[in-house]
């Protein structure tokens, strides 16, 4: 029997280079890769190695300067803003590391907002919503604002808020720098169950150690170029 | 759906947001009562001139103009059959010429205004010189406006030697009674006029039948030997000063809706900035530029549909209340402006509704142009909170 394995994303030398002041700074040099259909991983390495930027470009919020990147077949460098937009409606859900929670919602309208950018109404989609809180362990903080919730809550609830509308894609930014061990392990292991239940793949950037125990693959960025690809058993929380 | 967001957001924003609509609300208000103001004093002005010496024009000897005194005894006429015969509702003949009168030893030149007593087109308050026989015999009774009593140093019942000329050029004296100091809303025919009955002031001055202009309810075509001057022409001074008034009330106007934009477009410019990491949350979500251009213009749309309503609510028991004390503007009266003491809005509703719809026009404008930024934000800066520097 011969396995194909379909690639989601591949990105072919892949640069991206900033105007800093006078000068350009290389943040990408020349990446290339690929990444399957739900996969868990992370990408590793200290402030400045091109772990953000990488993100950037895989979630169409960046344009790469040269080189191409392929979302399920598509070139994103050949979309326009719009064109973008509309794929992380509907394709990719993002963490963020400060959790960017819209602080005038309430924590069942922050996970609700997607669906209905997706134009989807809301009395049809109340129960969804609602089992998403619960699968993040948010019951009893339906209605409270993120201003009155933990940064574990916030997270919790961001992470919710990316996999409501069933993306195929997480895009998670440092989504441990802000939590304390506990948390962390908490949200890595949220994020493990959902990756097997929905089956979308996870990308981490990040320089937290702890991440690297639960993720499958570990890409490590040094200087904007991949240092070390490495596939791996996840080993899960310390005892 | 933006719709509700930006609603949401935009109720949702608190002090700052309530503070902005609050401003806003002051604003209109302001606007509408300087113009209703300017509309009352206007519309109170027109009117005493009106009621009090124009009506519905004036068939004028030719040639004869208020400001000339030297020439008034020269410019009087028969009146035109054609006039005469008309009710006393509806015209009122006017005879003017020039006398001096002496209080207390001083030379004081007057205007002396003879009306018919019959005529009730002008609401004069000249009704105590009726009692009077239509022959002068030892005083010729007069009327005196306050601010010509005032003037003048006289009062109700004082005697002062009045001085004329008749027709043929005589000079003559007699003692002049005030019977009556009446006020007189239009300064105009109070300061320096001494009111006669017609017929005594035709006696003195040896005039039977003429006079200086007949003032009519409505214009009647040409008449002979009488040239028609209509309210316009009669109010030419005081519609210019009105429609001088109506300009500053104008720049007034472009004034507070300046302040008005400045504050909706910094207060806009405050949100954008305050909330670019939200901006790049909802770029990140997906929604395209157009829509949270869409929904920001929105919520800046809602800071003026919110003041317009609050405007009417504050607005509608202000006007309500002030229509029921009016503005004292009894330091007019030394002025020539014909108003009463006080004087109160005329609230235009055509003027009202294109003023509120300038103002909603232009708090939307002034939400949009600030929010165009958006569309050339950068989501990734916007995340980190660098979209706009």
């Amino acid at each position: 029997m011969i396995f194909i394995r379909e690639y989601m994303i591949k990105l072919d030398r892949v640069t991206k280079v900033y105007p800093v002041g006078t000068q350009d700074f290389t943040a990408l040099h020349e990446v290339s890769l690929e990444i399957e259909q739900g996969a868990f991983m992370s990408f590793m390495g200290p402030s400045g190695s091109g772990k953000t930027t990488l993100l950037n470009l895989i979630g169409g919020l960046d344009k790469a300067t040269s080189g191409d990147i392929y979302f399920k077949g598509v070139k994103l460098g050949d979309m326009s803003r719009d064109e973008l937009a509309n794929l992380r409606r509907k394709e990719i859900g993002f963490i963020f590391q400060s959790y960017n929670l819209l602080q005038v919602y309430s924590v069942y309208e922050n996970i609700l907002f997607p669906l209905l950018l997706n134009k989807e109404k809301e009395p049809a989609v109340r129960d969804k919503v609602m089992n998403m809180i619960h699968q993040v362990g948010l019951g009893p903080e339906t209605d409270k604002k993120p201003a009155e919730l933990s940064g574990g809550q916030c997270q919790r609830v961001a992470i919710a808020r990316a996999l409501i509308k069933g993306p195929s894609l997480i895009l998670a930014d440092e989504p441990t720098a802000n939590l304390d061990a506990e948390n962390s392990y908490n949200i890595l292991e949220l994020m493990r169950k959902l990756n097997e239940d929905f089956n979308a793949a996870f990308v981490f950037s990040t320089h937290d150690e702890k991440v690297s125990r639960f993720v499958n693959r570990e890409i490590r960025l040094e200087d904007g170029r991949i240092s070390s690809d490495k596939i791996k058993t996840p080993q899960g929380r310390p005892v | 759906m933006i719709f509700n967001i930006a609603l949401k957001n935009f109720y949702r924003q608190g002090a700052r947001a309530a503070l902005n609509v609050l401003v806003t609300a002051l604003i209109i208000i302001a606007v509408i009562f300087n113009l209703s103001l300017l509309n009352g004093f206007q519309a109170q002005g027109t009117r005493n001139m009106v009621r009090t010496n124009i009506a519905g024009g004036h068939y004028v000897a030719p040639g004869f103009d208020i400001l000339t005194p030297t020439e008034w005894e020269n410019l009087t006429l028969k009146v035109p059959d054609k006039l005469h015969a008309i009710q006393h509702s509806d015209k009122a003949e006017v005879l003017v010429q020039q006398g001096q009168i002496y209080p207390n030893r001083r030379l004081f030149p007057v205007q002396l205004r003879g009306i018919e007593k019959e005529q009730t087109l002008l609401d004069l308050p000249l009704q105590s010189l009726d009692a009077y026989p239509a022959s002068v015999k030892d005083v010729i009774p007069v009327v005196l406006g306050a601010k010509m009593a005032k003037k003048s140093h006289l009062q109700k019942g004082d005697t002062v030697v009045l001085k004329w000329r008749d027709k043929f050029g005589a000079v003559d004296a007699m003692d002049m009674l005030v019977v009556e100091v009446a006020t007189l809303v239009n300064p105009r025919i109070d300061e320096g006029v001494v009111w006669l009955r017609l017929d005594h002031l035709r006696q003195l001055t040896q005039r039977p039948g003429e006079v200086t202009w007949v003032a009519v309810r409505d214009h009647l075509g040409p008449v002979a030997g009488m040239e028609f001057q209509t309210l316009e022409m009669l109010m030419q001074d005081l519609l210019a000063l009105l429609k001088h008034d109506r300009r500053n009330a104008r720049i007034l106007w472009v004034i507070l809706m300046f302040l008005a934009g400045i504050s909706i477009f910094n207060n806009q410019i405050l949100i954008l900035f305050k909330r670019q990491r939200e901006i790049g949350t909802l770029m990140a979500f997906g929604m395209t530029s157009s829509l949270i251009v869409g929904m920001f213009t929105l919520e800046g749309s809602f800071a003026a549909i919110s003041a317009v309503i609050l405007a009417a609510c504050l607005g509608v028991p202000f006007f309500a209340w002030f229509q029921s004390v009016g503005l004292d503007v009894s330091h007019l009266s030394e002025s020539s402006i014909p108003v009463k003491d006080k004087i109160f809005l005329d609230i235009q509703p055509v003027e009202t509704l294109v003023t509120v719809l300038v103002i909603i026009v232009v708090m939307i404008a002034v939400a949009w142009i600030p929010s165009r930024r958006i569309s050339r934000m950068d989501p990734t800066l916007a995340l980190r909170g660098r979209g706009i520097t």
